[in-house]
């Protein structure tokens, strides 16, 4: 059509400008493919948006979450956790209305209503007592004492109407998990978003959390955070063999009663929709894809005598050893070199398609609907196999991260992170990741950085404690800035035997006088993790294991270790 | 060519109304009535505060269009200098006295209204080159000298908008501006200059970018490194729009954009609004709907006799498309987000006046294609 026109157009001017207006006409059908594509481009992004992206999230939502007001009067059901403690539960209350034609003395009225409610002003109550409407309401959500009082005043205009109000016991203790309702009592967010019609139709709900372990594990966060000035922490504390989660903590968090008055910070959850680069914990994952995929011996050497030059990066050492490595070594003393050269050797399909194994890679499923997508490196080439077998370009959550240590130490089974306590109560999965070998020399590890590596502040005596340090740094303006810091630990004990995995994580801590002015994992979030541990054996009576005359289990890899005072 | 201005035919007022095009109008009412849709749902199931405004200002705006569209293009023709210069010294004026918002000084208050002279500027620009290359020749297209003008057309305001600071609006200017040097013909080793220039910039500019913007650059380049900070609002439009899905969550049941994790939800971040509660199929609509009426403002051009016409049409609709693409490439994570609205869609007042205006031009080249234009 366009063309025709155009032909008739040119047809009707004749000479030199009949050039031109093919030109122009060219240059017309040009500019039209040019913005149709860019319209086919848009397109084809929301459609990847929506629907192949999406698709994970919209197969959550269209099973689990229902935001339909359904117009039943069944209450709301409890949320409880694996012992049975409330945790969210509806209590039905009387609000109070006014209909002011019946009022028969307003002025009286409105000064006895202030007695009871000393938050209400005289001058609005007595302005709502007296407007022309035939139904104001005065207060919501009273106490039975409170009821008694205004029923004690006598007057007829006033009435009651039943309210369901949801309640959480336990405050803002795991606001983030069991999420909030808003005043009709739909779900919003957390488990009372995803189970929204669940917790409608009367099902109660009973949760993996053991709300002993969650106050120890918030208690402690809020420690490291207040004792590091840090802007934000999370905890997470999970059963190895399920990965059943048995605390989480996201701090800043909020009272789920007034969620809205809540700000966004506070809201945010930084457990499973938070996605950070966790740094070195992440050699975890690189060492044990070195170890299930060569059968490297623990003698196996990296140098890292030099500062690696990767593309446009070069890799340093923290704790820079500058001699030749071997593998435990590497481990220890948390060498980005030698980790680098550990993920080189893996080889960039092999390593990826570990971490994707492991869950790291992909939006992890779960009961909640806040999951944030972890950030891959895109395109995956050599220098990113590098950087993130220590950890950097790759960004996860940490309930992503906590569920990949426990699939790594249980033994090698893949484990999901998991709030719902299922009938099966310890259904370990049966989908091997790595094998028993590669579990017991990872879990050997482990132990060996807490007994004489970064991680020595985390160890309790008795509990065997094993785990990995992890100091990243956050992007600021200029790149990486080496002022912000998110220090992290993740530990699992006991080593013998690995049951719960026990990670902290504390956003942008400062050093204080006690740890020397230094703000790395070793020192933030390290003692938080023993702390954590020690509350745990406490709370759940973990036998403590003998300490003289049985061998550490990370003894054997003592003869592969060069000390420095030897 | 010289001389006075010619009429062909005078048109009877029926017949002119006849002229109108209907169907690029019900296409723009279509949009626009998503736009109400999307805004009733913002706003919780509720007119107020935006959808009742905004159905207003679209009344308005659109009996505006059709009064423009019925006005005789020769009367734009001439406007075309003046409406500039006004441009010119309404965005001088903003600089001067236009009140702080946002940390960008972009408006100016009538007191009914707040005035965004870089919306009228960008109309401005397409009128005042339509008119510049209408009378150029295929050799003044070769010679550089010819061209130093609307260069200056262009960089004047697009200097100024750079001032506020609005790197959008004076991106999108810029562009608009170079599509329409494209179709009239300009030596295509011209635009390898400009992009050789605008390339040998980019350090300079990037000196000159305020901090947020920078952060903005950088966020887009990685958004997921501060999902709490400025990555939020792309971290959190993705989740909405892959919460989504195929079908949506339905009308008033976008979760994410209710529950307030989406900034901005009834002005730039809408398209993500949309395509929560009606899915991937509502998205594609919308777009579908964008796409006809770029091809219908293209259709219009190629159907002018007269070139101010046909540079007028295009540089329009180039202008609205390029609205649509910054709008719904930046909420999906494809540019960065530089806070230009959805044409028709988003909330506001200026922005909607500024696209009907427009399409009351596009329509009065339809209506008046066949006069002919000349110099005056």
């Amino acid at each position: 059509m366009i063309l025709r026109r155009l032909r008739i157009n040119s047809i009707k001017i004749a000479g030199e400008r009949s050039f031109a207006i093919d030109q122009a006409r060219g240059r017309l059908v040009l500019i039209s493919a040019v913005f149709m594509l860019c319209y086919m481009v848009i397109a084809a992004r929301v459609i990847d948006l929506t629907v192949i992206q999406g698709h994970l999230g919209h197969e959550r939502t269209a099973s689990l979450q229902d935001s339909h007001p359904s117009a039943t009067a069944i209450t709301r059901a409890d949320v409880v956790d694996r012992n049975g403690v409330l945790l969210a539960t509806t209590l039905k209350m009387a609000s109070l209305y006014a209909d002011p034609a019946l009022i028969t003395d307003a002025e009286s009225t409105a000064k006895g209503l202030v007695k009871i409610f000393p938050s209400l002003s005289y001058g609005d109550t007595l302005q709502k007592l007296q407007s022309k409407k035939h139904f104001v309401w005065v207060q919501r959500n009273l106490t039975p004492h409170e009821q008694y009082a205004v029923l004690e005043l006598g007057q007829p205009g006033l009435g009651f109407q039943r309210t369901d109000r949801r309640i959480y016991p336990q405050g803002e203790l795991s606001s983030h998990l069991i999420g909030y309702t808003n005043v009709d009592n739909h779900g919003l967010a957390g488990i009372e978003r995803s189970f929204d019609r669940f917790l409608g139709d009367g099902k109660p709900l009973t949760l993996t959390i053991d709300i002993r372990l969650q106050h120890a594990l918030r208690r402690e966060v809020q420690k490291a955070m207040s004792d590091f000035t840090a802007k934000a922490g999370v905890g997470v504390i999970m059963d190895v063999a399920n990965g059943e989660v048995l605390a989480g903590v996201s701090l800043p968090d909020f009272d789920p009663h007034k969620a809205g008055a809540a700000n966004s910070d506070a809201i945010f959850n930084r457990l499973s929709l938070g996605v950070y680069e966790l740094g070195s914990m992440f050699k975890i994952f690189s060492t044990a894809a070195l170890l299930e995929t060569h059968g490297s011996p623990m003698s196996t050497t990296f140098d890292a005598r030099e500062p690696l030059k990767a593309g446009r990066f070069t890799i340093n050492d923290y704790h820079a050893q500058k001699r030749i490595l071997t593998i435990p070594e590497v481990f220890m003393h948390s060498s980005n070199i030698g980790s680098a050269l550990m993920g080189l050797e893996v080889g960039t399909k092999v390593l990826k398609d570990f971490y994707t194994d492991l869950g790291l890679l992909t939006p992890m499923e779960i009961e909640i609907s806040e999951v944030g997508k972890p950030m891959v490196p895109d395109p995956w080439g050599d220098v990113s196999t590098m950087t993130a077998s220590y950890g950097h370009g790759v960004a996860t959550t940490p309930f992503q991260l906590t569920s990949a240590v426990s699939t790594i130490v249980n033994g090698g089974f893949f484990v999901k992170p998991k709030l719902i306590l299922g009938a099966d109560n310890d259904n370990k999965s049966d989908l091997r990741i790595v094998s028993p070998q590669t579990a017991e020399s990872m879990r050997k590890l482990l132990r060996l950085v807490v007994s004489d590596g970064t991680g020595k502040n985390a160890d309790v005596p008795g509990y065997s404690v094993g785990g990995k340090t992890g100091t990243a740094e956050k992007i600021g303006a200029k790149g990486y800035d080496r002022k912000r810091l998110i220090s992290s630990f993740v530990g699992v004990f006991p080593m013998e035997n690995p049951r719960y995995a026990v990670m902290v994580m504390v956003d942008e801590p400062k050093g204080n006088k006690e740890s020397f002015g230094y703000a790395t994992a070793g020192w933030v979030a390290a003692p938080a993790v023993a702390r954590v541990v020690s509350s745990m054996g406490a709370i759940l009576g973990i036998p403590v294991r003998a300490q003289n005359g049985v061998p550490e289990i990370s003894a054997s890899l003592k003869k592969y270790v060069r000390f420095e005072d030897e | 060519m010289a001389g006075a201005i010619t009429i062909q035919s005078e048109k009877s007022f029926l017949r002119k109304v006849r002229q109108l095009n209907w169907g690029l109008m019900i296409l723009i009412c279509l949009v626009a009535c998503i736009g109400f849709a999307a805004l009733y749902s913002a706003a919780g199931g509720n007119f107020s505060p935006w959808a009742s405004k905004q159905l207003i200002r679209f009344c308005v705006g659109a009996v505006i269009m059709i009064a423009i569209a019925l006005t005789d293009i020769r009367f734009w023709y001439r406007l075309s200098w003046p409406c500039y210069i006004a441009g010119l010294v309404l965005l001088i004026a903003v600089e001067i006295m236009g009140h702080i918002g946002m940390g960008a000084q972009r408006w100016i208050d009538l007191g009914f209204m707040q005035l965004q002279p870089s919306e009228v500027m960008k109309i401005a620009v397409v009128m005042v080159l339509a008119r510049y290359f209408h009378s150029a020749t295929l050799e003044d297209m070769r010679s550089i000298r010819f061209l130093i003008v609307p260069c200056l057309i262009i960089l004047t305001p697009v200097a100024l908008v750079l001032l506020q600071p609005d790197l959008g609006t004076s991106l999108m200017i810029v562009m608009a501006g170079g599509a329409m040097f494209f179709i009239a013909g300009a030596s295509l080793w011209i635009f390898g200059i400009a992009f050789a220039a605008a390339a040998a910039s980019v350090p300079v500019t990037w000196h000159f970018l305020h901090d947020y913007q920078k952060q903005r650059v950088l966020t887009f380049l990685d958004p997921e490194s501060d999902p709490l900070g400025s990555g939020y609002h792309i971290t959190q439009s993705k989740i909405a729009l892959g919460s989504g899905g195929m079908e949506g969550k339905g009308f008033l049941q976008g979760t994410q954009s209710h529950l307030n994790f989406l900034p901005e939800k009834q002005t730039d971040f809408i398209f993500t609004l949309w395509a929560e509660e009606w899915g991937l199929f509502g998205g594609l609509v919308l777009l579908g709907l964008f796409g006809l009426i770029f091809l219908y403002g293209l259709w219009i051009a190629s159907r002018s006799r007269h070139h101010y016409g046909r540079y007028l049409a295009l540089g329009l609709s180039v202008n609205f498309s390029l609205y649509v693409f910054i709008n719904i490439a930046m909420v999906m994570g494809l540019i960065p987000v530089v806070g230009a609205p959805l044409p028709l869609v988003s909330y506001g007042g200026t922005a909607m006046l500024a696209v009907l205006v427009g399409f009351g031009l596009i329509m009065s080249c339809n209506v008046y294609r066949d006069s002919k234009v000349t110099r005056v």
